[in-house]
C-alpha cells in the first residue's frame, strides 16, 4: 500500500516536470545565460518619456541601425566604437541627468553592457536600461 | 495480431535506426585574443554520427558583432564540418559572451536546436577611470584625480596628457605599482560652464600610440537650463586614435 502511494507520488512529480522539460527544450536558444538586469536598473518607455529633457537617450545598437532610425535626440554609443563615441556623448551629460540606454529588443545585451561601462568607466549614476528596447519604443510610438 | 506486433516492432526499429545526429566537439569555446587583435574566431566542429542527412535551417548569432559561416547546408552521414563564428571585438574589453543558435531538421528537438557559446576575454591596454571629471559652476576649483592602469601585457612605459584648454591644468604622477599612474586635474576657473578633452596617450606603439580621451567640464549649475557644454575636439580624428 505504502509502495503504491510512493510510486503514484513519483509518477505525479514526473508528470508535473514534463511541461518544464518541454519548455526548456523549446526555448533552448532563448535562454539568457547572463544574470537578469536588476529591476532598479530598468526603466519602461513611459517612465523614460516622462523624464523629458531630464534624460539623455543612448542608442547602443550598431552604427548602421542607428543611422537607419533612432529615438529622436538619441546619441549613438556602442561598443564597436566606444573610444570614439564616448567623448562625443559626455558633453551632453550633466549631473542629475538620467541616462536611458537601449538596444534592439529585450533579448539583446548591448544596452546592458553599455550601461555597465557608463557606470564603471565614466562613473555616471542614474543609468538605466530601456525595457524592451527599440522594439518596445516603436510599439509605444504607434 | 502477430503481423501488427511485427509491424510495430519494425516501425520502432526503423525510427530508431534512421536517425540524424550532429555531434559537436565543443558547444562552448573560450578564446583569449591578444592585445590589439581585431577579431576572435571560434571553430565549432561537428560530425553527423547518424544514418540520415542533416540540413541546417538557420545559423544565427546573438549580436551584430558576430558573424557566422557555415560550410555546408547538408551534412551527410559520417561527414564532418564546422561553423566559424567571428566576433568583431571593436572597443569591447573584459569578459564577453556571444551565442550562435543553430537550427537543423533533426527530428529530436534537443538536437535540432543547439546553442553554441563563444566566450572571449579581451585585454584592455589602458584602463582610464573615470572617463569624465566635472565641477559644478561656482564650485571650489579643487584638483580631482584620474587613475590610469596598464594591462600586464602592455609594453608601454609612460603616459602623457594633453589638453585643448588653458583652463585645465593636469599633472601625471606614478601610481603605487608599475604601469599605474595618477593624473591630477585642476580647473583655473569654475565660474562659467565650459569643457575640455584631455588626451591620455601612451608611448606604445611608437607609430600611432594608444590614446584615450577624458572629458573634463564645468557643468551648468543645478536647475539651470540643460544645455550641453561645448567641448572642443581633442584631436583631428575627434578624440581617440588606435
Amino acid at each position: 500500500m505504502k509502495f503504491r502511494a510512493v510510486r503514484e507520488g513519483l509518477l505525479l512529480v514526473a508528470l508535473a516536470c514534463l511541461p518544464a522539460v518541454g519548455e526548456g527544450v523549446y526555448f533552448r536558444d532563448k535562454i539568457s545565460w547572463q544574470s537578469p538586469i536588476p529591476a532598479s536598473e530598468l526603466v519602461t518607455v513611459d517612465q523614460a518619456r516622462s523624464w523629458g529633457d531630464g534624460a539623455i537617450w543612448v542608442d547602443a545598437r550598431p552604427d548602421e541601425e542607428f543611422a537607419r532610425e533612432h529615438v529622436p535626440g538619441a546619441v549613438s554609443l556602442n561598443e564597436d566604437h566606444w573610444n570614439e563615441l564616448l567623448p562625443q556623448f559626455l558633453p551632453n551629460w550633466s549631473p542629475g541627468k538620467k541616462v536611458v540606454v537601449y538596444c534592439s529588443a529585450e533579448s539583446c545585451n548591448a544596452a546592458r553592457d553599455v550601461a555597465k561601462r557608463l557606470r564603471d568607466e565614466a562613473q555616471l549614476t542614474d543609468v538605466f536600461v530601456l525595457q524592451g528596447g527599440w522594439e518596445e519604443w516603436l510599439k509605444k510610438k504607434k | 495480431m502477430k503481423t501488427s506486433i511485427l509491424t510495430l516492432t519494425l516501425s520502432i526499429f526503423l525510427c530508431v535506426a534512421a536517425r540524424a545526429e550532429l555531434k559537436w566537439e565543443q558547444n562552448v569555446i573560450d578564446l583569449h585574443p591578444a592585445l590589439g587583435d581585431k577579431t576572435a574566431v571560434a571553430h565549432f566542429k561537428y560530425q553527423n554520427t547518424g544514418t540520415t542527412p542533416v540540413h541546417f535551417k538557420s545559423v544565427r548569432a546573438s549580436c551584430g558583432c558576430t558573424t557566422t559561416q557555415s560550410q555546408k547546408e547538408v551534412v551527410n552521414p559520417g561527414e564532418k564540418g564546422e561553423i566559424v563564428a567571428t566576433f568583431n571585438i571593436g572597443d569591447r574589453t573584459g569578459q564577453q559572451m556571444k551565442t550562435v543558435s543553430v537550427q537543423t531538421d533533426d527530428p529530436n528537438p534537443s538536437q535540432a536546436n543547439i546553442v553554441l557559446t563563444l566566450k572571449a576575454t579581451i585585454p584592455q591596454a589602458l584602463e582610464v577611470k573615470p572617463a569624465v571629471l566635472y565641477w559644478q559652476s561656482g564650485e571650489e576649483p579643487k584638483p580631482k584625480k584620474i587613475s590610469v592602469k596598464a594591462s600586464k601585457d602592455f609594453p608601454g612605459k609612460n603616459i602623457t596628457v594633453k589638453s585643448n584648454s588653458l583652463n585645465f591644468e593636469s599633472k601625471v604622477e606614478p601610481g603605487s605599482g608599475s604601469g599605474e599612474w595618477t593624473i591630477e586635474v585642476m580647473p583655473k576657473d569654475t565660474t562659467h560652464p565650459m569643457g575640455s578633452a584631455l588626451v591620455v596617450q601612451s608611448d606604445y606603439p611608437k607609430e600611432g600610440p594608444k590614446s584615450f580621451s577624458v572629458t573634463v567640464q564645468i557643468t551648468n549649475p543645478p536647475g539651470a537650463p540643460a544645455a550641453p557644454v561645448a567641448i572642443p575636439s581633442a584631436s583631428p580624428a575627434g578624440g581617440v586614435k588606435h
